[in-house]
C-alpha cells in the first residue's frame, strides 16, 4: 500500500496515486459506502455496522436489507418486513427454469448448474425491449431470492428428488436447508446458515464481485453480471477454495493423521486450503465465531472428530505458515460448517453464492450511479513491427 | 503476464482504472495517438484481406503466423468442434421468445459449459486445449440464436466453408457471396484482439482465480453485451437508421452537437485519432452497400461521420469500430439486436490469448476500494 494513502475518506479526488502491486493489489478500483474492510485490523463492517455485532444477532435477510437498502437492523421494521416478503416471494421459479436444470446430469458441478439457472431466470425477467439503464432495485432484491431458490432446486436434483416449492413464508435459510436435507431444519441449523451467509455477504472487491462490477460498468443486463460473477466464484483460488478445504479435511480420520498430513503436504510444497488471503497478513477475524460454531455443531451432530481434526490442522498449519505471513481464512471453518449443515463439497461454493449475492448486488448497484467503463492499459513487450511475406498465405 | 510484471511502481489513474498500466503483454500493441493496431507485431492493415480468421486466431493465440501444416491442424481442430451438445441447443426451447438474443445465447453457453468434460482440470495444458472448442461452439450457438429470432431451426455446419463463411451460412441460412464472406472475414480479423478493454479485463479477473477458460470467456461476453461496449455497434447502427439521407444526417448531427449529445460509435478510451479498424473496414462496407443497392445508407454514414469528426475531432473524438461493423452485418442480413454477437466471436480470441498469457504465474486480481465515510476527515 502506498504510504499515507487513505482507504477511508470523505471523498476521492480522481486521479489518485497509489502503489500498484501484483494482481492490482493497492489499486483503487471503486469507492463504496456498502462495506469497509479495514486493512490494518481485517475487521469488516457493512454500512458502518461491524460484522461482529451482526453475527448471530441479525439473520441473513436483515443483513441483505442492510446491504441493499442501507437500512440498519432495528431501524426500519416496516421496510424490513416488506423486504422479507418480497425476497421470499421471489423464490417462485418459472417451470421452464427448473426443467432446464433437471435436464442436466445431476453430477454436473453445482456452480455450473447455478450459472445456467441464473441465465435462464434472466431470460424470464427481462425482455429484449427492457431499458437496462432504468431502476434496478427490484432486480437486486429478486436475485437474492432467486439464487436461493435455484440452489434449493439444484440440491434436490443432485439428490434425485422431485422439485418442491419452499414452505410458504419460510425464510431463505429455512427453504435451502429443507431442500438440502429433505426435512424441516432445526433452529440451530437455521441460525448457523444465517450466520454463514451474514459473514460471507461482502468482502471487498474479491474476484467474483469485481468481475460483476466490470460487467456492470458496460451497462450489461444484470443477470449477465451475476453469470460473470459466478464464473469467477468457482475458481480454486477464490470460492472454489472452500470446496478444496473439505476435499482435504474429510479423508483425515483422526488428529494424528491430520498432523502427519499437514507435515507431509507442507514438506511437498503443497497448499493447505483455507489458509492465506491476498488482503490479509493476519488471521481473518471471522474465524473466531465460525470455529466456535463448528465445535458446537460437530458435537450436536455426532461428529466431534471432525472438529478435532480441523483444530489439529489449524494449529499445525498456523505454526508452520504464520511465520511466512500466511494465516487462516474464512473458508476453513466456513466450509466445515456448510458441511455439517448437510452440504457435500461441490455444493459449498453454491451455498456461499447465496450470501455473496446480497453484497455483490449492493456494491454493483451503488457503483452504477457514477461508474465508468473499466479499461486499464497494458505495456507492449512483444515482437517488433513485421510484415507478412509475399502475397499472403490465403 | 499482466499483473505479475515488474510494474510495481506508483501510478496515477482515474475512475475506471483510466490510465493505469496493469501489466505487460506480447499480444497486441495499440497506439492511440498514431492510430495503429498490431497483433504480435503485424499491423492489422497488413493482415486484413490477406489472411483468414483461422490464421489470425492462430497468430493471436499462439504468437506466430501458422505455416501450412500448423494451419491445417488448427483448421481441423476448429472444424472438429462445430457441433455443440444437443442439450445446449435445446435450452433455447426453455427460454421465452421475447428474451434478448444475447440472453438466449448466454443461456445456451452456460448449458454448454455444464457439458464440458474434465471440469475440474484447470492445469495449463488443459486450458491450452480449449480455445478451438470455445471458438467453434460459440459460433454454432450464436448462429442458432440468430436463426431462432426468425423462428428457424438450427442448420448443420458446412465443412467446405471456413469459420467466417460457415457462421454466416448457419446464421442466415444461405451461402454468403464471396464479397460478403470477405467483408465478414475482414470484420473478424480486425476485431480479433484489442488489449485490456473491459471484456478482456473481466475475462482476466476470472482466469486469475484459476477458473477454466470457458468461464473467463463467459465473463467477457457479459461485459461485451453491455450497451457501452459490444452493444454500441447496435446503438450506432440504430442511430444511423433513423436518419433519412446525408442532408438530414448533417442537420441532425449539427443540432445534436450543439446540444452536447454523445454519439454511440464515436470516441474511444484509447484512440484519440481515427480508429485503424474503421479505415480497414470502410472499403468493405462501401462495396457491400453498393451491391446491396443501399448506397444512400453509406453516404448517410459518411456525412454523419464527417460532421461529428469535424467538430469533435479536435477533442480526439472519432468514429470507432462500432460505427462501421453494422454497415457490414446489416447488408449481410444479420439482425440488429444480434450485432454484438459477431464482435464476441472475433474478440474472444484476444481474451483467451490474454488469459493464457496470464496463467503461468498470474496472481489473483483483487484491487481495493475506498470506503466513503462522510464522517472521515476530508
Amino acid at each position: 500500500m502506498s504510504s499515507g494513502f487513505d482507504w477511508r475518506a470523505a471523498k476521492i479526488d480522481w486521479p489518485v496515486t497509489t502503489d500498484v502491486g501484483p494482481g492490482l493489489a493497492g489499486v483503487v478500483a471503486a469507492e463504496t459506502r456498502v462495506m469497509w474492510l479495514d486493512p490494518s485490523s481485517g475487521q469488516l463492517a457493512y454500512r458502518g455496522v461491524p460484522v461482529d455485532s451482526l453475527a448471530n444477532r441479525a439473520d441473513f435477510e436483515e443483513v441483505a436489507h442492510l446491504l441493499i437498502a442501507g437500512k440498519g437492523p432495528g431501524g426500519d421494521s416496516q421496510g424490513l418486513a416488506s423486504f422479507r416478503r418480497q425476497v421470499r416471494s421471489s423464490r417462485g421459479l418459472p417451470p421452464d427454469v427448473v426443467e432446464l436444470i433437471r435436464a442436466l446430469d445431476p453430477d454436473t458441478h453445482p456452480t455450473r448448474m447455478l450459472r445456467a439457472g441464473v441465465s435462464a431466470v434472466g431470460c424470464h425477467e427481462l425482455t429484449v425491449d427492457d431499458d437496462l439503464s432504468g431502476d434496478r432495485q427490484w432486480r437486486e432484491l429478486r436475485v437474492v431470492g432467486q439464487t436461493a431458490a435455484l440452489v434449493s432446486a439444484i440440491c434436490r436434483h443432485r439428490a434425485g428428488r422431485e422439485p418442491r416449492d419452499p414452505e410458504p413464508g419460510c425464510s431463505l435459510a429455512e427453504g435451502v436447508l429443507a431442500s438440502l436435507n429433505d426435512r424441516p431444519p432445526t433452529a440451530d441449523e437455521v441460525r448457523a446458515l444465517d450466520l454463514l451467509w451474514v459473514l460471507y455477504a461482502a468482502h471487498g472487491l474479491d474476484p467474483p464481485t469485481f468481475t460483476s462490477m466490470i460487467v456492470a460498468s458496460c451497462l450489461a443486463d444484470p443477470y449477465y453480471n451475476i453469470v460473470a460473477g459466478l464464473s469467477a466464484l468457482r475458481g480454486p483460488k477464490t470460492g472454489g477454495a472452500a470446496e478444496t478445504v473439505l476435499d482435504q479435511l474429510l479423508p483425515l480420520r483422526d488428529p494424528m493423521e491430520a498432523e502427519a498430513w499437514v507435515a507431509q503436504t507442507l514438506a511437498d510444497g503443497g497448499v493447505i486450503a483455507g489458509f492465506g488471503h491476498h488482503a490479509y497478513r493476519m488471521p481473518d477475524p471471522r474465524v473466531v465465531v465460525l470455529r466456535k460454531e463448528v465445535a458446537s455443531m460437530a458435537r450436536t451432530h455426532g461428529r466431534p472428530e471432525l472438529f478435532e481434526v480441523a483444530r489439529t490442522v489449524e494449529v499445525a498449519a498456523t505454526g508452520a505458515l504464520a511465520p511466512r505471513g500466511i494465516y487462516i481464512n474464512v473458508n476453513f471453518y466456513g466450509a466445515l460448517l456448510f458441511h455439517l449443515l448437510g452440504a457435500d463439497p461441490p455444493l459449498v461454493p453454491c451455498l456461499v453464492a447465496v450470501g455473496r449475492m446480497a453484497g455483490s448486488a449492493a456494491l454493483v448497484r451503488e457503483a452504477l450511479d457514477g461508474i465508468r467503463l473499466y479499461r486499464p492499459l497494458s505495456r507492449y513487450v512483444g515482437p517488433a513491427e513485421r510484415r507478412l511475406s509475399g502475397e499472403g498465405t490465403s | 503476464m499482466i499483473g505479475s510484471s515488474q510494474i510495481l511502481a506508483e501510478q496515477s489513474y482515474g475512475r475506471g482504472l483510466e490510465g493505469l498500466v496493469a501489466g505487460d503483454t506480447a499480444i497486441s500493441e495499440i497506439d492511440g495517438i498514431a492510430g495503429r493496431l498490431l497483433y504480435r507485431g503485424y499491423p492489422i492493415e497488413d493482415l486484413v484481406g490477406r489472411v483468414s480468421f483461422e490464421e489470425v486466431s492462430y497468430l493471436v493465440l499462439f504468437g506466430e503466423m501458422p505455416d501450412a501444416n500448423q494451419l491445417e491442424d488448427w483448421s481441423a481442430e476448429l472444424l472438429r468442434w462445430r457441433h455443440p451438445p444437443r442439450t445446449a441447443l435445446d435450452a433455447l426451447q426453455r427460454v421465452p421468445e421475447n428474451a434478448h438474443p444475447l440472453a438466449q445465447f448466454r443461456t445456451m453457453m452456460t448449458v454448454a459449459a455444464c457439458l464440458i468434460p474434465e471440469p475440474e482440470n484447470t492445469e495449463l495444458d488443459a486450458q491450452w486445449r480449449r480455445p478451438a472448442r470455445i471458438l467453434s461452439w460459440t459460433a454454432a450457438l450464436a448462429a442458432c440464436a440468430i436463426r431462432h429470432l426468425e423462428g428457424a431451426e438450427p442448420l448443420p455446419p458446412r465443412d467446405d466453408l471456413g469459420y467466417a463463411a460457415n457462421f454466416l451460412y448457419q446464421a442466415t441460412g444461405r451461402t454468403p457471396s464471396a464479397d460478403e464472406a470477405a467483408a465478414f472475414e475482414a470484420s473478424l480479423v480486425v476485431q480479433a484482439e484489442h488489449g485490456l478493454h473491459a471484456a478482456a479485463f473481466a475475462a482476466l479477473v476470472v482466469i486469475s482465480t484459476d477458473a477454466d477458460l470457458g468461464s473467463a470467456v463467459l465473463a467477457g461476453m457479459g461485459a461485451l453485451s453491455g450497451a457501452r461496449h459490444g452493444g454500441a455497434n447496435q446503438l450506432a447502427f440504430e442511430m444511423l437508421e433513423q436518419l433519412d439521407g446525408p442532408d438530414e444526417a448533417r442537420a441532425w448531427a449539427r443540432d445534436a452537437l450543439a446540444r452536447g449529445h454523445r454519439f454511440p460509435g464515436f470516441g474511444h478510451r484509447v484512440y484519440k485519432c481515427p480508429d485503424p479498424r474503421v479505415r480497414a473496414l470502410e472499403p468493405y462496407a462501401a462495396a457491400l452497400l453498393e451491391v446491396n443497392g443501399n448506397k444512400r445508407l453509406w453516404r448517410t454514414y459518411l456525412a454523419l461521420r464527417e460532421e461529428i469528426e469535424g467538430t469533435l475531432g479536435a477533442k480526439g473524438i472519432f468514429a470507432n469500430v462500432d460505427s462501421i461493423t453494422g454497415l457490414i452485418y446489416h447488408p449481410i442480413g444479420l439482425p440488429v439486436s444480434a450485432f454484438p454477437i459477431p464482435f464476441c466471436l472475433a474478440i474472444q480470441t484476444g481474451w483467451m490469448a490474454h488469459c493464457l498469457e496470464y496463467l503461468p504465474d498470474g496472481k489473483v486480481i483483487a484491487p481495493g476500494s475506498v470506503y466513503i465515510d462522510s464522517e472521515s476527515r476530508a
